[in-house]
């Protein structure tokens, strides 16, 4: 689907894709290090040249911040619950409706081997259940991060190299949620929902009551881009993922298989990944290419939570899900001679180090070229 | 510059105004006046915000890859009797022409 615009589309020239970031990168010109460091990451799994090194299921510790005004914002456990459990299924491509995946795309399914977990110890150490409750004197939040400070009417997040942050709230102006992407600043790094769209209870409702806001949300979080390229209708960008077709926008609701777009026959668009705009019922599947840009993004900027659920293997998640029966075998090199998880520890904090490395140098060179090249 | 106040009347666009999407038909783009007492439905796709001020300022707030709704500010102009010129002096977007094809107090119509 066209978004219907009278507005230019933008020129997918640099000047356009920095477009598309324009607010963070205002902010920060470490963002624009950090994303072309986690993007040149992305291609070196993508092309092959490197492979994860990880070995079995990560899990991820979960904070929910309820961030409620009215008394319905302020959503029950059951519906918390009920988030997690969707998580715990989409992520390993153990959804009952995976099976509705077009038999021309069967092979591509991915379980990313990721699992959601309430915490169970708060940033100092003490138990928790992983959920806090704020009430807020604002009505409505914005996508401008302020459900994400209590100093605007929200909720602080936990140190997020260690928890995924979720806030969940009353948003205006009828949006879902929004993401942050690896790289961005660590204070407002994390999820947004709205109430509505969180979980699969009490205050969810259709068609966004099956709780796939959050799934492609932190598809974001975990460095996923739109199926469609985010190039307005046009056919010249795509999600930088080379198994999930090009196509040209946006699709919403319920499309018929197939939607061809942007000469994409016969098959058309993957409308059914649950990076593209449709209904909770209508996605159900991550491929093994977008696997690929999540283990780039666990073993690069997000390397702090496959370093924690290595080392701590035995920490269960307080909701995390049984282990489901992948649909397919995901892709997973294994090191040769039984290599120790201890090694591949050693490799991701070494790779840590070096990016830090490199971001740094980054910036320093930059602010060589803004001293000795000020017209650019 | 000229201001929305200009001697031919041109159509009176200023305020806060969300893409209701919705209403759109081939031909029209449909926004609504922003109003917390007018609640848009609940939708994936972030709805497109533009807003016209009478100093001549201009700000589009635009759905970006995160899902965020980014800004951009600019100047804006009424041209005759149903044009509006935008542009960037400060960078952020290359100029653009709006065609208004109907303004109630609460619904504008913008040509595609």
């Amino acid at each position: 689907m066209t978004e219907p615009s009278p507005f230019p589309t933008p020129r997918r020239d640099l000047c356009g894709a920095m477009h598309v970031h324009r607010r963070l990168l205002n902010e920060s010109m470490t963002y624009r290090a950090r994303r072309a460091q986690i993007e040149n990451r992305a291609l070196q799994f993508e092309s092959g040249r490197r492979s994860s090194a990880r070995t079995g299921v990560i899990t991820i510790p979960v904070v929910v911040h309820v961030v409620y005004n009215a008394a319905e914002e302020n959503i029950d456990d059951q519906q918390i619950m009920s988030q997690l459990d969707v998580l715990n299924q989409d992520f390993r491509a153990a959804n009952p409706d995976v099976s509705k995946v077009p038999d021309v795309w069967t092979s591509l399914v991915a379980d990313t081997e990721i699992e959601f977990g309430l915490a169970t110890k708060d940033p100092l150490g003490g138990p928790t259940n992983g959920i806090i409750r704020v009430k807020t004197a604002q009505s409505a939040f914005d996508t401008d991060d302020g459900v994400k400070s209590s100093a605007t009417g929200g909720s602080d997040p936990w140190p997020t190299d260690q928890y995924l942050n979720m806030w969940v709230c009353q948003l205006g102006g009828g949006l879902l949620g929004y993401a942050q992407f690896p790289g961005g600043p660590p204070q407002t790094d994390g999820v947004v929902i709205l109430h509505r769209a969180f979980g699969t209870s009490g205050t969810a409702a259709a068609p966004y009551n099956g709780g796939r806001t959050a799934t492609h949300e932190i598809g974001h979080w975990l460095d996923l881009f739109h199926i469609w390229g985010d190039d307005d209708g046009a056919c010249s960008n795509d999600d930088r993922v080379a198994d999930t077709p090009n196509q040209a926008d946006a699709n919403v609701g319920a499309p018929d298989f197939p939607h061809v777009t942007c000469n994409n026959g016969p098959n058309g668009d993957m409308f059914m990944n649950y990076m593209d705009y449709t209904d909770d019922a209508a996605m159900f599947m991550f491929t093994m290419g977008q696997r690929e840009r999540i283990d780039a993004c666990l073993e690069g900027a997000r390397s702090s939570f496959t370093v924690a659920s290595q080392q701590a293997p035995a920490a269960q998640p307080a909701a995390a899900a049984q282990p489901a029966q992948p649909a397919q075998p995901a892709k997973q090199p294994v090191p040769a001679g039984g290599v120790t998880h201890d090694g591949d520890v050693e490799r991701l904090l070494h790779d840590s180090e070096r990016l830090t490395r490199e971001v740094l140098d980054d910036i320093h060179n930059m602010l060589g070229l803004v001293g000795h090249r000020p017209s650019g | 510059m000229t201001g929305p106040g200009r001697p031919e009347a041109p159509p009176d666009v200023t305020g806060s105004w969300v893409h209701a999407f919705e209403e759109d038909t081939p031909a029209e783009t449909v926004y609504r006046r922003a109003d917390p007492d007018h609640p848009f439905p609940p939708a994936r796709r972030p709805r497109r915000r533009i807003e016209f001020r009478p100093d001549g300022t201009y700000t589009e707030r635009r759905p970006a890859r995160d899902d965020r709704l980014n800004e951009a500010r600019g100047r804006w102009e009424a041209r005759g009797a149903d044009r509006i010129a935008v542009t960037f002096p400060d960078g952020g977007g290359s100029p653009f022409t709006l065609t208004v094809l109907s303004r109630t107090p609460g619904r504008l119509v913008l040509a595609r």
